[in-house]
C-alpha cells in the first residue's frame, strides 16, 4: 500500500506549464478528491433543503474555518516526517480561549489584549512542546500528549470551567459576515493563503518539506533542522490558540471541553486533504476541501435522519474511500 | 507529637458531639473516586464536594474526605485508583463511575474488604454497592410533557442527543421517545449529537437546520441549549421552545428573551452538588443507618417563576447548584425506604 519512496521520486509539481498540461495537472492534484467529496455532500444535503443551498454553504464555511485553522498547523507538523504530530491542539484551544476571555471579561477595549494573550499562550505551548521533544528527546506523540495534560490543567486551574462571555463586539465579529461571507471564514482563508505562500513559495516551506522527505539529507544539505522544526511546532500551537480564541468568541464563551473534537479533526483534514501522513508532501487547498467535507458529511447524514451509529460507520467508510482514491491517483502517476 | 494529635482529635470530638448528636463516624475516612473533571458541571461537582466535606471534617463528622480524579476517563484507570483506595484503608469510597459495569470487579474487592461503596450519577451495577441514580428517562419524558402543555397542537421536535454510546444518552433518549409516544402529536423531525457541549451542539444544529421543516420545540440533554439557541438565531428562523439544562448562559439567554418577547421555557438538570448527597449517604451507611441500596436523586427544575431567583444564586458561567445537607440525605433515604 504505502510507498515511502513515491513522494521522493516525484518532486512537487512544477507550476506555470502550458494550459493543457495545467488542466491535466489539476486533475492529478491530491486535494481534488476532498473537494469532489465536499461538493457531492453539499449537493446531497441541499437537495433536501427547503431554503436552498446558500444558507447551508455559508454555515459550512463558518464551521470549516475552525477546522482549517487547526488543520493547517497540524499539516505543517505532519509534513516534518514520520512521528511528528501535535496532540496538544484541543488543550491549547481551551487554554487560549479560557485565558483570553477571562482577561477581556466582556470589555470591548480589551479585545487586542485578549487576542495577544491567546496567541501568546499558543506561543508558550509551542515552546514547551518543542522543548520536551528536543531537549528531553521525547517522541512528539508522547511529548505533546503529556503537555496537553499540563495545558488542560492550567486551563481548569485558571477559571474552573466557568464560561465568561466574550465582549459583544467580538462576538458580533465572530458570528458576523462581511459581504455575505462569514468573518471567521475570511480569517481562515487569509491564513490559508499565507500558509500556501509559505509552503509553496518560501524557503521555510521548502525546508519543512525537505526535512519531511529526509531529515538526515536535509541536515547535510545545510537546512537548520532544529530551527525549522521549532518554528513549525510553535506556529501550529499559535494557530490552535487563534482557533480557540475565535471559537470561544463564536460560541459565547470558552468551555473546558471545547477543543475535544479538533484532535482527530485536525489530523483527518490533513489526510483527507491529500497530504501524506508520512510527511514530506503536503498541500494547503486540501485542508479547506476536507474541512468543508467533514462538516457537510455530518450535516448530510443528519439531514437524512441517520442515527449516530450509521453516521459514524458511513463517515469512516467515506473517509477511507477518499484517502484510497487520492492515494490511488498518486500511485498511477 | 502523637499525643498532641490525639489530644486535638479528642478535643475536636468533644466539640463535635454536642452539635452532631451522632459522631460514630468521626474516625472514618471517605474517598471520592471521580472519572472526569473536564467540564463545568464536574468542576462544580468537585467544588461542592470540597466545600461540604471540608466543613464536615472540621466539625469532626468524619476524619477525612479526599477527592481523586482520573486523568483519562478510562474505566481501567479508575479500577486501579479504587484498588489504591482499598490499600490506603478508606472506610468508604464514593464513586462517579466511568462505566456502569467495568468497575464491578474493583467495587466487589472493596466490598469484600469491608469498605462501603456508594456510586452516584455514573452508577455501578455491582449489587454490594449503593446507587444514587438519576432517573434520566424521567428527565427525557418530562421535557416532552412540558412541551405538550405549551403546545397542545403538537409539532416537530429537534432532539439534541449527548455523546453517542454513553449510557446516559441512551436513557434520556428512551425517555424522550416514551414521551413522544404518550403525545403522538409530536414528531421528532431530526436528532443530532451535541456531545453535551455548547459549541458542538451549535455546529450540529446549524448543519441540520436548513433541511428541517418548522421546529416547534427542542428537547435536549443539558449543556446544549444555548448552542441550539445561537444556531436558530443565526438561521433567522422562529425561536422554538428549547428545553434548557440549568447552565448560567442558558438561563441568562432565557431571561433576556423573556424580557424582550415573553419567551418561556423550562430548564431541568441534576445539581452537581449530588456529590454531597452521596457523601452524606456514605456517612449514614458508616453510621449504621439502614439505607436501601437504590436511591433516586431529585431533579433541579427551573420554571419561569423561579428563573430570576435561581439565576441570581448561580455563579456566572457555572451551573445551577444545590449542596445537600445531612437532613436532605435522610429525607432521600426515608423516601426510598417506603
Amino acid at each position: 500500500m504505502s510507498r515511502p519512496d513515491a513522494s521522493a521520486a516525484h518532486p512537487p509539481h512544477r507550476h506555470g506549464d502550458k494550459p493543457v498540461t495545467s488542466l491535466l495537472s489539476i486533475l492529478r492534484k491530491p486535494w481534488l478528491w476532498a473537494f469532489i467529496a465536499a461538493g457531492a455532500a453539499f449537493v446531497a444535503t441541499a437537495a433536501v433543503t427547503q431554503a436552498g443551498g446558500w444558507g447551508l454553504g455559508m454555515t459550512a464555511l463558518t464551521f470549516a474555518a475552525f477546522s482549517v485553522l487547526v488543520g493547517i498547523g497540524q499539516m505543517f507538523v505532519i509534513t516534518l516526517g514520520p512521528g511528528n504530530v501535535d496532540l496538544s491542539i484541543p488543550a491549547t484551544m481551551t487554554l487560549a480561549g479560557t485565558l483570553a476571555l477571562k482577561a477581556m471579561a466582556g470589555d470591548p477595549a480589551m479585545i487586542p489584549v485578549g487576542l495577544a494573550i491567546a496567541l501568546a499562550s499558543g506561543l508558550a505551548v509551542g515552546v514547551v512542546n518543542y522543548g520536551l521533544i528536543r531537549l528531553l528527546s521525547i517522541p512528539p506523540i508522547i511529548a505533546t500528549l503529556s503537555a496537553s495534560f499540563l495545558i488542560q490543567s492550567a486551563a481548569i486551574w485558571s477559571n474552573r470551567g466557568l464560561r465568561v462571555k466574550p465582549p459583544q463586539a467580538l462576538a458580533d465579529f465572530a458570528t458576523g459576515r462581511a459581504l455575505g461571507v462569514p468573518n471567521v471564514a475570511v480569517v481562515a482563508l487569509l491564513v490559508a493563503v499565507l500558509a500556501w505562500v509559505v509552503l509553496e513559495r518560501a524557503l521555510a516551506g521548502r525546508r519543512v518539506l525537505a526535512i519531511g522527505q529526509n531529515m538526515r539529507a536535509a541536515r547535510l544539505a545545510g537546512v537548520p533542522v532544529d530551527a525549522v522544526r521549532f518554528a513549525t511546532y510553535v506556529s501550529c500551537a499559535v494557530l490552535a490558540g487563534l482557533a480557540g480564541f475565535l471559537l470561544a468568541s463564536f460560541s459565547g464563551g470558552a468551555a473546558l471541553n471545547m477543543g475535544a473534537e479538533y484532535l482527530l479533526m485536525s489530523i483527518a483534514v490533513v489526510v483527507i486533504g491529500g497530504s501524506s501522513i508520512a510527511g514530506g508532501n503536503s498541500n494547503v487547498p486540501g485542508i479547506w476541501g476536507a474541512s468543508l467535507f467533514m462538516f457537510l458529511i455530518v450535516s448530510m447524514l443528519n439531514s437524512y435522519g441517520a442515527g449516530a451509529g450509521v453516521r459514524m460507520i458511513l463517515t469512516g467508510v467515506i473517509i477511507i474511500a477518499i484517502v484510497a482514491a487520492a492515494g490511488g491517483r498518486k500511485v498511477s502517476r | 507529637m502523637i499525643s498532641t494529635t490525639r489530644l486535638l482529635g479528642i478535643a475536636g470530638l468533644c466539640a463535635a458531639v454536642p452539635f452532631m448528636g451522632l459522631a460514630d463516624t468521626s474516625d472514618k475516612s471517605i474517598a471520592l473516586s471521580n472519572n472526569y473533571a473536564g467540564n463545568s458541571w464536574r468542576q462544580a461537582m468537585l467544588e461542592s464536594w470540597q466545600k461540604v466535606t471540608a466543613q464536615a471534617v472540621e466539625e469532626g463528622v468524619v476524619s477525612a474526605a479526599d477527592a481523586f480524579t482520573t486523568a483519562e476517563n478510562q474505566a481501567t484507570e479508575q479500577a486501579a485508583q479504587i484498588q489504591n483506595m482499598i490499600l490506603q484503608g478508606y472506610d468508604a469510597i464514593v464513586i462517579n463511575s466511568a462505566s456502569p459495569t467495568a468497575l464491578n470487579g474493583a467495587v466487589k474487592e472493596a466490598c469484600d474488604a469491608g469498605i462501603v461503596v456508594v456510586s452516584f450519577d455514573g452508577i455501578v451495577t455491582e449489587p454490594c454497592a449503593w446507587r444514587i441514580a438519576v432517573d434520566f428517562q424521567e428527565m427525557g419524558r418530562q421535557q416532552v410533557e412540558y412541551l405538550a402543555s405549551r403546545l397542545p397542537e403538537g409539532g416537530n421536535l429537534l432532539e439534541i442527543r449527548g455523546l453517542a454510546g454513553v449510557f446516559v444518552d441512551d436513557e434520556i433518549h428512551a425517555g424522550i421517545a416514551a414521551g413522544v409516544q404518550e403525545h403522538p402529536d409530536f414528531k421528532v423531525a431530526a436528532a443530532v449529537n451535541g456531545d453535551w457541549a455548547q459549541d458542538v451542539a451549535q455546529k450540529a444544529v446549524a448543519g441540520v437546520l436548513p433541511s428541517l421543516p418548522d421546529i416547534a420545540g427542542v428537547v435536549t440533554q443539558g449543556g446544549d441549549g444555548y448552542g441550539a439557541a445561537q444556531a436558530f438565531a443565526a438561521s433567522g428562523r422562529d425561536m422554538p421552545i428549547i428545553v434548557m439544562g440549568n447552565r448560567h448562559d442558558e438561563m441568562e439567554w432565557w431571561k433576556q428573551a423573556h424580557e424582550e418577547n415573553g419567551y418561556e421555557t423550562v430548564s431541568l438538570s441534576i445539581a452537581p452538588g449530588v456529590s454531597t448527597l452521596a457523601f452524606w449517604v456514605a456517612q449514614q451507611v458508616l453510621d449504621g443507618a439502614d439505607v436501601p441500596k437504590d436511591l433516586t436523586v431529585p431533579f433541579l427544575k427551573v420554571t419561569q417563576e423561579d428563573l430570576e431567583e435561581v439565576l441570581a444564586s448561580t455563579q456566572a458561567g457555572g451551573v445551577a447548584n444545590v449542596e445537600y445537607t445531612l437532613d436532605d440525605a435522610k429525607a432521600v433515604i426515608s423516601d426510598a425506604a417506603q
